[in-house]
């Protein structure tokens, strides 16, 4: 017989495991068996078979998209981590309440309008002939070639990912108790010590969760570079999307997204391990 | 305060950043290029007209609608109730049970998609939008979750068991203590995961079949013959949507300061 | 109390977005006598207004369009949705046989179709027929070639695929993101003309990888549709491989300086046609929506359709468009003995039906061509 208690704990354990379960974890196998189906006269029939895995797996090309992918998020992670640290740090500890909770909602006004439309307004704001290069003109720079390249995914990264990052990064920042910074100040710990020493290591989560996110996101993102990017080179989404559209191959597509999610998998364990890992403080 | 002046400028030249193609595109909606450069055409609100001159246009807005309320319910319900097991529980398989409330969102669109249409066509959900709304809050709810985590780690351990000693029951305890300390978190979390909701288009494209969302049809003009029609519906949508967030920013900050 | 402050917030939205569904014109509009709804499959813009608003008045009918990025994609959608989702499907013409290979579509009654008023060339088009059963009508059709930004090339320049690696356009040359088109623009160049350039053995299919390699460091961006558009027309790209006027021609009515050509070594044909979805219910309206379409009538909007122009495989489609819009006529070569005329160019052997490669599978060429992309 369960008792109160335990109906009371089971209320909030198990909607996550049967929604997750059923609508998370059940297509995801499913995909990974996918992977060894065999596709005849563009129809998939299940199957067991290795050959998807073998073909993609010796494929170059398959390989530098990873390597391009890997790295792009990891500069795009670090990059956005690095431009929302000042403001976040500064809407934290320099800006009253109410002045927080407004830029925070104008942090999320961006998510209310569609990320393609900003995309394509980046198209226009970044091409050669467009306002930016216009006013570099002015100042007698350029024109600078800024889309179908690594500098324009990047933009794109930046806009998909900066909000979120931003919000994650002041949240908790604002979350430290401020006495903890005073007490460290109290004992004579200068600016860049009370930084490293007392508000980093306890803004831990969020930074962590920030960096992560906005590797996940650019690590997945298909439309910047594609769309600003010019799919030079393609990354794994575009992979992904160019394998499902040669004859239905979606069991190789399904290689690549097993070989995405377990990358991706293995990065966000590392990360959930480093900021809730030694959680004793 | 040099570097509280600093900062503030550096924290405008982000919005700057963040803003610039919203305004962008609103500039952009109502300029009769069919396609944008500098120098701007003329005014005009031609691609308004166009685009919400197709009933289809509408319907798609209603379906985001529907799909972002419904998801964003779900999410922040599972989302709140995960973030308290974690906040309040440890148990066995508790690491395997942050992974399973944290993963959907490393899982690219892309590969989300692909899995969807496989999973739901065979439940026959493909097509439909109960479809999207349970891919949207697949992805949503860890939003949610960890908006909600973020909060409760503010709130000050003894509460709880305080209200407890006090002869309230776990329920009531819930009720009147954490509940209302989560509330702004809450509120984040509903708009938050409405606006993922509102704003995916990769899946949505995947699973929707002929029941369209506004970013997909977006998605679709964007892959076809790219027309400022974008913009419009683009800029009205955002319009939209911000009333009812300020609508609902206002209705905290005015309970809260009762 | 705050308690019920998250509620009722919900609850205002909840109420803000349901008023909002309600002003929304479509609630008031329509429930009088609901128009047919016929699901078309198609490429972007078929089913826009310019398109079909005028047979769906007449007919008390309404498109409900889903537009497709590529013909893999429409087999995957197809291949996903309940058997008589799509009443009609408008595809490329080389995958109609994969559609019919699949049981996709139904066989067609010949007899409904003005195929006497096609020129000649067209009325038994590859792979819609399986002897004297009919599987797909042809539409229309266009030509890729050269594209080019005129202020970069001058039409001379263009006249050869040469052009691509021209030093004037380095780093600026696009690709629209698909092999069939590009690959079968090189093949073109490297002579492969008898009988297809999508018809070539080993040794050739060698040749043409290696000259598609050298263009690489002249590539400035694969695009879709979309990227296709906006970056010839912002000047991104100047010269772009695997078009043609289908594209250009959209630009050029937006007073873009870009224009397409069919170079010396011949051009290349894409080909939409219509057929009808297996198990759908609305046989008799979906013929006579085709039998409209290829009447003059429906050539003459098909010719200057909105997202992007197509030629007309009917004589009396050609005879209309004169009529109708002489320059647009002109421009697009439907003139009998114009220099750019489909047929002739079909006449002079320097126009080949876009195709599935015959002697390598389709398998190689696609994964070739992601080799290239990240070369």
């Amino acid at each position: 017989m369960p008792s109160r208690t335990d109906v009371y704990k089971y209320v909030w354990r198990l909607p996550l495991i049967l929604w997750q379960g059923l609508f998370f974890v059940v297509p995801l196998l499913l995909m990974v068996a996918m992977s060894f189906w065999l596709v005849r006269n563009y129809r998939m029939t299940p199957d067991f078979i290795f050959d998807n895995w073998e073909r993609m797996l010796t494929r170059g090309y398959v390989w530098n998209a990873y390597e391009v992918t890997f790295l792009r998020a990891t500069v795009a992670a670090a990059l956005a981590s690095l431009i929302a640290f000042p403001a976040s740090f500064a809407l934290a500890f320099r800006v009253s309440e109410t002045t927080r909770r407004w830029a925070i909602f104008f942090l999320i006004v961006p998510f209310f309008t569609s990320y393609l439309v900003r995309v394509y307004a980046w198209q226009v704001l970044l091409a050669e002939s467009g306002p930016i290069n216009a006013v570099l003109g002015f100042a007698g720079l350029g024109p600078f070639t800024m889309l179908n390249s690594g500098f324009g995914a990047m933009v794109g990264y930046m806009t998909l990912v900066l909000p979120l990052v931003v919000i994650l990064q002041t949240f908790s920042l604002a979350a430290i108790d401020k006495n903890l910074i005073e007490a460290a100040a109290n004992l004579g710990a200068g600016a860049a010590q009370r930084l490293f020493n007392v508000i980093i290591p306890a803004a831990k989560v969020g930074l962590i969760l920030g960096a992560v996110f906005a590797f996940i996101l650019s690590f997945g993102d298909f439309v910047s570079p594609f769309y600003l990017g010019g799919s030079k080179p393609p990354t794994l989404s575009i992979l992904i999307i160019d394998t499902t559209k040669s004859g239905q191959q979606w069991p190789r597509a399904a290689v690549v997204a097993v070989m995405m999610i377990v990358t991706l998998f293995v990065v966000a364990f590392a990360a959930v391990g480093a900021a809730y890992g030694r959680r004793n403080g | 305060m040099r570097s509280g002046v600093l900062l503030r400028l550096y924290i405008a030249a982000v919005f700057v950043f963040v803003f610039a193609p919203i305004v962008t595109s609103m500039v952009f909606s109502v300029n009769s290029d069919r396609f944008p450069t500098v120098p701007l055409g003329h005014f005009t609100w031609d691609w308004y007209r166009t685009a919400f001159a197709r009933p289809e246009v509408w319907t798609a807005i209603q379906n985001s609608l529907i799909v972002a309320a419904c998801a964003a319910t779900l999410s922040t319900l599972i989302g709140f109730a995960t973030a308290y097991t974690d906040y309040r529980y440890g148990f066995r398989f508790k690491t395997a049970y942050l992974a399973l409330a944290l993963l959907p969102p490393t899982i690219p669109v892309v590969i989300m998609g692909l899995a969807m249409l496989a999973w739901l066509g065979r439940l026959g959900l493909s097509g439909t939008l109960t479809g999207i709304v349970i891919a949207h809050t697949v992805m949503a709810a860890p939003f949610a979750m960890a908006i909600c985590r973020l909060r409760l780690n503010q709130m000050d351990a003894a509460l709880e068991p305080a209200a407890w000693n006090l002869g309230a029951t776990q329920w009531r305890a819930m009720r009147a203590v954490v509940i209302p300390f989560c509330a702004p978190a809450l509120v984040s979390a509903f708009c938050l995961t409405a606006a993922v909701s509102f704003d995916e288009f990769i899946v949505a494209w995947f699973v929707s079949g002929l029941n369209k969302t506004v970013p997909v049809m977006i998605l679709e003009i964007l892959q076809g013959n790219v027309d400022p029609q974008i913009n419009a519906i683009g800029t009205l949508v955002f319009l939209t949507s911000m009333t009812l967030v300020i609508a609902a920013q206002l209705l905290i900050i005015r309970r809260s300061s009762t | 109390m705050s308690t019920s402050s998250f509620s009722l917030t919900r609850r205002g939205l909840l109420a803000g977005s349901a008023s909002l569904v309600l002003s929304a014109p479509m609630i008031n509009r329509g429930w009088a006598q609901d128009p047919t709804p016929i699901n078309m499959l198609a490429w972007y813009g078929h089913a826009e207004p310019d398109m079909v608003a005028e047979f769906e008045a007449e007919n008390n009918v309404k498109f409900i369009p889903k537009y497709y990025a590529g013909g893999d994609n429409m087999l995957a959608l197809i291949a996903q949705s309940p058997v008589g989702t799509y009443d009609i499907i408008l595809s490329d013409a080389e995958f109609v046989q994969q559609l019919n290979a699949a049981g996709y579509i139904e066989e067609m009654d010949a007899s409904l179709f003005p195929f006497d008023d096609f020129w000649p060339q067209y009325q038994k088009f590859p792979g819609h027929w399986t002897d004297d059963q009919l599987w797909s009508v042809m539409v229309r059709f266009g030509l890729l070639g050269v594209s080019y930004n005129t202020d970069a090339l001058t039409r001379d320049e263009a006249m050869s695929y040469n052009a691509f690696w021209n030093e004037k356009v380095k780093g600026k040359v696009g690709h629209f993101d698909w092999h069939l088109p590009s690959l079968g623009q090189i093949s073109l160049l490297n002579g492969n003309n008898n009988p297809s350039p999508f018809d070539i053995d080993e040794a050739a299919w060698e040749a043409v990888m290696e000259k598609t390699l050298s263009l690489k460091p002249q590539v400035g961006g694969y695009f879709d549709y979309g990227g296709t558009f906006a970056s010839l027309k912002n000047g991104e790209m100047l010269a772009m491989c695997g078009i043609g006027d289908w594209i250009t021609g959209v630009l050029q009515k937006d007073g873009a300086p870009v224009a397409s050509v069919i170079p010396e070594e011949g051009g290349i044909q894409w080909t939409e046609s219509y057929s009808i979805g297996k198990g759908t219910t609305k046989h008799e309206i979906i013929n006579k929506f085709i039998q409209y379409m290829l009447s003059p009538r429906g050539q003459v909007r098909s010719i200057q359709m909105a997202a992007y122009p197509g030629l007309s495989p009917t004589k009396s489609g050609w005879t209309a468009i004169q009529e109708a819009n002489p320059a647009e006529a002109e421009r697009s070569g439907l003139i009998e003995g114009h220099d750019q005329s489909p047929i002739k160019l079909l006449e002079e052997g320097r126009l080949f039906f876009r195709d599935i490669p015959q002697q390598q599978s389709l398998e190689d060429w696609n994964d070739f061509w992601s080799e290239y992309k990240t070369a």
